[in-house]
């Protein structure tokens, strides 16, 4: 029916396509696999219209969903017909069309408000929400608007935070949180996830880590989360303990609040060992094996640490300041990293012989504050700016899957959050939950 | 004419010898006749001196028109001649020819025949030969025998007292003759039958006896007739001139003056002109009048006609055509090929324009070859156009720019702005970054001191001041985070605590003023600067008498850790307007509204002193390497000093339309800035080599627009990031910009 539809409508204006569509979703998005003619200007509207039409057809109570349509590895972004002549496929034979579901935020969350500009979120732990703030408190939040933990203890601004061992505390106890301060300490905290709570819960951090010199900008923790390392002001990367209190030279200081007593004692660490390298600020770290710490500095460079020598195995340089750095994709490999200009680019480190970018995106029209790719997808990656919006990318196209524009000032932070929202905060004193991403 | 005629008459003598007495006859009568002739003139021109020279004139005419008549009526009387009529008087007008026949004859007479008048013997003979002479010389009408004489014609009275009546023709005095009484005289007269005859020639003062012809003459003139017997006034006019078919007139001659007719008018004329001379109309200056040596250059078009400066100078006239121009010039005109040859080795200017050359005939010569140039060349001067189409020198203006290096490969420099930072409440007046580029102060006129984060943009420290600040500067060490504002005439020294505890312990300490050294300064009444412990902000506040224009961080001149302060002891001639230190060595810049001096601050003595020949300096900058510096000026240029090359600037840049405010350099890049009142900043390539003969490199980069205007001012203050090519611009509009690269 609705192929006669269809073809009633625009039959004498467009050559027809032979197209078959196929899928890896599972069976309510399973349209039956017959081959189809089609107009061949159609656009991806066209497209999905189509496959929601079939849908329909098998089951009548069928909600019209947006897909995205991918032909050879290739999302398809302009007219289908376009599309071929572009590319050079044949339009005689029968065309395999994949389809999958649109990654689109479908379902905006209230705005969970802070005190001050939102400067770090992580949404690791599917659990909840860590953010940092610049009133110099870490935050927790179970869902938007729900704070259930305020981490208290910095004396200055909360510039990153990091979930430090989410898969260990899957369980939701002992869970354990770092976040970097301007105060140029870091702290680490610890906490019950699962722990129902009517109101919020003010905890202080058991380890406080000194001995950068300037503003920590960054922190990040190791896989296994017995480790963290920080990036800083003072052009340092250190590395800290940062499970409890087994380590030997556990230093007890005496709390100045007499009636805080309950909490536990507050342990004062140094750094394990500093990886010296950088000429710049370090403005990010990512730990994401555990013998290799990626960064990226101010002084226009991104390097590959080795852990165990402390020395730099991979050094990319780009002629911009560096202000995020994720590492992820195909293989875990890929490195992308934001600055001081509108391009979102991304290195593939495997590559010999040259250190030229393999992706450049550059839809956004101000800083790029943040990056991150999606923890399952090969694909995907988020991108936030200072120009107010999140991006979301599919490495196989130019053009961005989504934007969210909730945020009315610069987007500091952003992140996954439970593989199908996303989590960003920024100068407007907002978090927002954008759900039902849909990737994958 | 004569000549032949003569020739021919003396012939028909010759033959005719036979009439030879007749003819002497005749010249002894002429010659008498020709002495009562001129008694006769002499006595009209004596008596009637105002007719002398109207006759004459006529006299003249006559004798032209007479002498054809003449030559017919000579005829004639040959003719009668030949007949051998005994004629004695012949016309008048043949005289001439005659008296050259009587000499010829009456040489003959004198040797040959002899005379029957023997009477007047010798006498005679000299008197004929006397007025042969006279007769030879005068060919006109004017027939005086020359008198001998000499003392022309003047008043004979003069002479009535002396002995002498003149002189003759060698200068000798003629005696008068012995004078008879007048009886005696009487006696002679009555004695002398021919007495009636004589007369007296009070001139020569002799007695002249006239012949019986004479009388007869003058008897006939008396009588009205004409004075030749012979002369028939009546003759029969022949019509000589054949009328009917002559289509020219014959006579060539232009019209005689007697035919002229005064015009009534032009008298009428003349009459006015003189009426108008006398009733002083027209008047004759002597003086001719001045003309004015200098006229009005820029007058109008109109009065510069009639000014005569230049003169129209005619053109030379070019050069008739020779023989060589003919189209068939004769083989010495035309030039060998050997001479065609040498004419290329001339110069084009030497080189004859035209070269001659032979057409057997006419038919062969070919058409002008440039016509058709020149009638396009005439049209173009028609239309007003150039004839000559003048040369351009054929080269590419690109050529002509400096080879500048092109900009992409002068990157990074700051390009775009994508950070902003706002807050203040006013014109953002000062800023400064921190050394790590982590921070910047600025100072507006709102009165208030922030501190900003450069990464994010957050205003992360505020201070109330309350008073419209003019300068902020960080620290240079970075563990010292002390900000110094100055505004009005104070200097605060704010901690911006930015650093540890430790830092923070010890910027404490620093900053507190001991008590005791305030009544030590209040003593000294020559320090300029008071040192006040500030409690409300956490600082210093130095209290200076004059105001403070601005401020520049270095270790000593206001000596933190003794709370002391260095007096600069030079003296400045005007204002000083901007201060710098040198970047490595201890030496200090100051410059005034017009010039710059270094001293050096270890020798306290000048060390250079720069003139920047600008209207009004507003800022200096140092090049990190210290030998180079930049000045904005008021009047919107930018002048680069090489301190090494001289004391004028290197280059000069004139880019802003209105005033710069502030010049900067950036600490490790080879970049400068400029910041101006016309809401925009420069980017400059400042390339300094270390290679002495090297001049410093300057190109133009980038022009940084983005900020709006108020009240007149733009970008008040400009600051490179320490680390990145990144430029901070603060703008009168409150804002403060961050341009990245």
């Amino acid at each position: 029916m609705a192929e006669m539809d269809i073809n009633g409508q625009v039959e004498e204006a467009a050559r027809r396509v032979q197209v078959r569509f196929v899928t890896k979703l599972k069976p309510p998005f399973k349209a039956p696999p017959t081959s189809i003619a089609i107009p061949s200007n159609l656009t991806r509207l066209g497209l999905s219209s189509i496959v929601n039409n079939l849908l329909k057809a098998g089951k009548d109570d069928w909600n019209p969903e947006p897909f995205d349509f991918l032909i050879d590895g290739e999302l398809v972004r302009m007219s289908l017909e376009e599309f071929l002549l572009a590319k050079g496929i044949s339009a005689e034979k029968i065309l395999e069309i994949e389809y999958i579901r649109a990654v689109a935020p479908r379902k905006q969350e209230e705005p969970s408000l802070h005190d001050d500009w939102v400067s770090a979120v992580d949404g690791s732990n599917s659990k909840f929400v860590l953010t940092g703030c610049y009133d110099g408190l870490g935050r927790i939040w179970k869902a938007a608007g729900s704070c259930t933990h305020l981490l208290e203890g910095h004396t200055g601004e909360v510039t990153s935070v990091c979930v430090v061992n989410p898969r260990v505390g899957q369980d939701g106890a002992d869970q354990i949180v770092a976040t970097a301060s301007k105060d140029r300490t870091l702290r680490l905290w610890k906490f019950d996830a699962d722990e129902p709570s009517d109101q919020i819960k003010r905890i202080r951090a058991y380890k406080i880590l000194h001995g950068h010199n300037a503003s920590v900008q960054s922190v990040a923790a190791n896989p296994t989360g017995d480790m963290v390392c920080s990036g800083s002001w003072d052009c340092q990367i250190a590395l800290w303990q940062a499970s409890g209190s087994d380590t030997g030279d556990v230093v007890s200081v005496k709390k100045r609040k007499k009636d805080a007593e309950e909490e536990d004692p507050q342990v004062e660490e140094e750094a394990k060992s500093t990886l010296v390298g950088h000429t710049q600020c370090v403005s990010t770290v990512v730990w994401p094996q555990d013998e290799a710490i990626y960064s990226a500095s101010w002084d226009h460079s991104i390097r590959r640490w080795d852990v165990e020598l402390g020395k730099d195995s991979l050094s990319l340089y780009c002629d911009k300041v560096i202000n995020c750095l994720d590492v992820g994709g195909e293989g875990s490999a890929l490195i992308a990293a934001g600055g001081s200009d509108p391009i979102l680019r991304i290195w593939d480190p495997r590559k010999p012989g040259t250190s030229a970018p393999v992706y450049q995106f550059s839809s956004h029209s101000s800083w790029i504050s943040t990056c991150k790719w999606h923890e399952k997808s090969r694909f995907h990656l988020l991108s936030a700016s200072y120009d107010g919006k999140v991006m979301l990318w599919d490495l196989r196209t130019a053009w961005p899957l989504a934007v969210i524009d909730t945020h009315n000032d610069k987007v500091l932070c952003a992140d996954w959050w439970k593989g199908e929202s996303v989590v960003s905060g920024g100068a407007d004193s907002k978090l927002c939950i954008s759900s039902d991403v849909c990737v994958l | 004419m004569k000549v032949p005629r003569r020739s021919a008459r003396q012939k028909n003598l010759q033959k005719d010898a036979e009439k030879e007495e007749a003819i002497n006859l005749l010249e002894q009568k002429e010659n008498t006749e020709e002495v009562v002739e001129r008694s006769k003139d002499e006595e009209t021109a004596v008596e009637e001196e105002n007719f002398v020279e109207s006759p004459v004139v006529s006299d003249d005419d006559d004798e032209d028109f007479s002498d054809d008549d003449g030559s017919l009526g000579e005829s004639g009387s040959e003719d009668s001649h030949l007949s051998g009529e005994e004629d004695v008087f012949v016309s008048s007008d043949g005289e001439d020819s005659f008296d050259a026949k009587s000499d010829d004859v009456s040489g003959n007479g004198a040797s040959g025949s002899g005379r029957d008048d023997t009477e007047h013997g010798k006498d005679d003979d000299a008197e004929s030969d006397d007025s042969r002479t006279v007769v030879e010389e005068s060919d006109s009408s004017e027939d005086e025998v020359d008198p001998r004489n000499t003392v022309g014609d003047v008043p004979l009275k003069w002479y009535k007292e002396e002995e002498h009546i003149g002189y003759d023709l060698a200068g000798k005095k003629i005696k008068k003759k012995e004078r008879q009484d007048k009886l005696d005289s009487f006696l002679a007269s009555v004695d002398d039958s021919k007495n009636w005859r004589k007369i007296y020639d009070e001139y020569n003062d002799e007695e002249v006896e006239l012949t019986k012809e004479e009388v007869k003459v003058i008897k006939r003139l008396l009588k009205g007739k004409a004075p030749h017997a012979d002369f028939d006034p009546y003759v029969p006019y022949v019509d000589w001139f054949s009328w009917d078919d002559s289509k020219h007139p014959l006579s060539s001659a232009p019209e005689p003056k007697r035919r002229f007719i005064p015009s009534k008018w032009e008298s009428k004329k003349v009459v006015q002109y003189v009426r108008a001379i006398r009733k002083g109309l027209i008047k004759f200056d002597e003086k001719p009048k001045e003309e004015p040596s200098a006229y009005l250059l820029w007058g109008d078009d109109s009065s510069a006609i009639d000014r005569q400066g230049l003169a129209y100078i005619p053109a030379p006239k070019p050069k008739l055509p020779g023989h060589e121009e003919s189209y068939n010039p004769s083989l010495e005109y035309i030039p060998t090929q050997e001479e065609i040859n040498s004419y290329q080795l001339m110069f084009e200017e030497d080189r004859p324009k035209f070269i001659p050359k032979r057409f057997t005939s006419l038919r062969n010569v070919p058409a002008y070859e440039k016509a058709v140039n020149e009638n396009f060349g005439r049209c173009l001067d028609l239309y007003l156009c150039p004839r000559a189409r003048k040369k351009r020198i054929n080269i590419d203006p690109e050529s002509l720019k400096p080879k500048l290096p092109s900009r992409k490969d002068l990157r990074p420099y700051p390009t775009s702005c994508y950070l902003e930072y706002k807050g203040h409440k006013g014109p953002v007046v000062s800023i400064s970054t921190e050394s790590t580029g982590q921070w910047i102060a600025s100072g507006s006129s709102d009165g208030t001191v922030r501190i900003w984060e450069v990464e994010t943009g957050r205003c992360i420290k505020i201070w109330e001041l309350g008073e419209s600040v003019s300068h902020v500067s960080w620290n240079p060490l970075p563990e010292r985070p002390i900000l110094a504002v100055c505004m009005g005439e104070d200097v605060y020294l704010l901690n911006t605590g930015l650093g540890n505890a430790e830092e923070q312990k010890s910027l404490e300490e620093l900053l507190r003023v001991e008590t005791p050294s305030t009544p030590d300064d209040s003593d000294n009444d020559k320090t300029a600067v008071n040192w006040i412990q500030d409690d409300k902000h956490g600082g210093i506040r130095l209290k200076h008498f004059k105001t403070v224009s601005s401020v520049e961080w270095h270790l000593l001149i206001h000596l933190l850790s003794k709370k002391q302060t260095q007096r600069i002891p030079f003296k400045l001639h005007g204002l000083p307007v901007s201060t710098a230190f040198h970047p490595s060595r201890s030496a200090f810049f100051i410059s005034t509204k017009k010039n710059i001096r270094v001293y050096d601050l270890l020798k306290q003595k000048l060390i250079k002193k720069l003139e920047t020949g600008v209207r009004e300096v507003s800022s200096i900058a140092i090049h990190p390497g210290g030998d180079n510096l930049i000045v904005g000026s008021k009047d919107g240029k930018l002048c680069w000093f090489d301190m090494d090359l001289s004391s004028q600037p290197y280059r000069v840049l004139n880019c802003h339309p209105k005033d710069i405010n502030r010049v900067a350099f950036h600490r490790s890049y080879p970049l400068f800035a400029s910041s101006s009142d016309d809401c925009t900043a420069y980017v400059f390539h400042g390339m300094v080599y270390s290679d002495l003969n090297q001049n410093p490199l300057i190109v133009p980069l980038e022009i940084l627009r983005g900020h709006a205007s108020e009240n007149g001012r733009g970008v008040m203050d400009c600051k490179f990031h320490p680390r990145q090519p990144w430029l901070f611009t603060a703008g009168a509009d409150s804002v403060i910009k961050l341009y990245c690269h």
